[in-house]
């Protein structure tokens, strides 16, 4: 019996076990190997294949780059860290403030507070409308904690919009 | 001072350093291009999905596994990516006659030769797109029957009978006489 063609192509990819036994069918038989002779000539046409040169040069585009973005590089993987730690921070430093306010608030019913927020909404107002420039002498105790609010927002911001920036920027298509 | 190692230069290029990679698409891109030109057998395509590549290549660089080659696995990603496109678009393959044809100027010996290099990427060209890529994963990565089965994810079965039908598709196209 001669071979298959599945075994004279698994015989040529060297995914036969028992080659011995096709080398000596083939060494008996001129048809296979006729038929496996064949079958070597398009390997070797294939392999003549010779390569053909590039006509652009495709590391040009990444050497321009000059700074990838990389994959979640160390730096800005901190930069993410930063801006959680500084949150945290931001919180800690805020607590005093916070727990001073804590005091002042019991555990009033709903409505209560509901009548309270009412309330002072409306002594918002009434100070708003009765301000008056030359009473600024009462409001030097809440500037600085405004004040510091406001860096640490401001710088807060800041560092989140520039850690999302460079997240988002130069990043190759 | 010794040239760095594809090793060297992949731990760079993961920090971010656009020279570091741009240096191994230097090293690669002749392969690569000479992947999806086989495949696609169009210049233009085989350049566009080089370039995908070795985007692809960049954007995967931080799962690459540092102990593997960086040539053979980036070749098998533009097999695999020219397999993906010419499903993508199912076109019948077209015709050999305009391509790259421009052989007015060589000595008759390399015309010869060049025209036979042109039948044989011809006949590649008007085989199905699956089995245009078992034959460059096995002819031209060599790959076996296995890692083939393993990198288009289908069965050992598939690739055999796609490579072996491929095998007779060329040689009736490459061996019928004139
Ligand atoms: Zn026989």
């Amino acid at each position: 019996m001669h071979l298959t063609d599945e075994q004279l192509n698994e015989y040529l990819d060297n995914e036969i076990p028992d080659r011995a036994d096709i080398e000596s069918h083939l060494a008996s038989c001129a048809d296979c190997a006729a038929r496996l002779t064949v079958l070597q000539s398009l390997f070797a046409e294939l392999d003549s294949l010779p390569d053909i040169a590039l006509s652009t040069n495709l590391a040009v585009r990444f050497a321009s780059t000059g700074q990838l973005v990389p994959q979640l590089p160390r730096w800005l993987t901190l930069t993410a860290t930063l801006q959680a730690a500084l949150a945290l921070i931001a919180l800690v430093a805020a607590a005093p403030f916070v727990m001073n306010l804590l005091p002042a608030i019991e555990t009033p019913s709903f409505t209560e507070i509901f009548f309270r927020i009412q309330s002072q909404w409306l002594n918002l107002f009434t100070t708003i409308t009765n301000y008056q420039l030359p009473n600024l002498p009462t409001l030097p105790p809440l500037q600085i904690p405004t004040l510091t609010l406001s860096l640490a927002l401001a710088g807060a911001s800041l560092l989140w919009l520039v850690g999302n920036g460079l997240l988002l920027r130069k990043q190759i298509r | 001072m010794t040239a760095p190692t594809d090793r060297d230069l992949i731990v760079r290029a993961r920090r971010g350093d656009g020279d570091a990679f741009s240096e191994l698409v230097t090293r690669y891109q002749i392969n690569v291009f000479n992947v999806c030109y086989r495949i696609l057998h169009e210049r233009g395509e085989a350049e566009d999905l080089a370039q995908d590549t070795f985007m692809r290549a960049y954007n995967r660089l931080e799962q690459f596994d540092l102990e593997r080659e960086f040539g053979p696995w980036v070749r098998r990603v533009a097999a695999n990516l020219c397999l993906n496109h010419l499903e993508s678009q199912k076109v019948s393959a077209p015709l050999d006659e305009d391509r790259d044809a421009d052989e007015s100027q060589r000595p008759e010996k390399q015309v010869e030769a060049r025209e036979r290099s042109e039948q044989i990427r011809g006949a590649l060209a008007s085989l199905p797109a699956h089995y245009r890529v078992v034959v460059e994963l096995r002819h031209y990565q060599e790959l076996s029957y296995d890692e083939i089965a393993a990198e288009l994810k289908i069965p050992l079965s598939d690739v055999k009978s796609h490579l072996f039908r491929a095998r007779k598709l060329l040689a009736e196209k490459l061996h019928a006489p004139d």
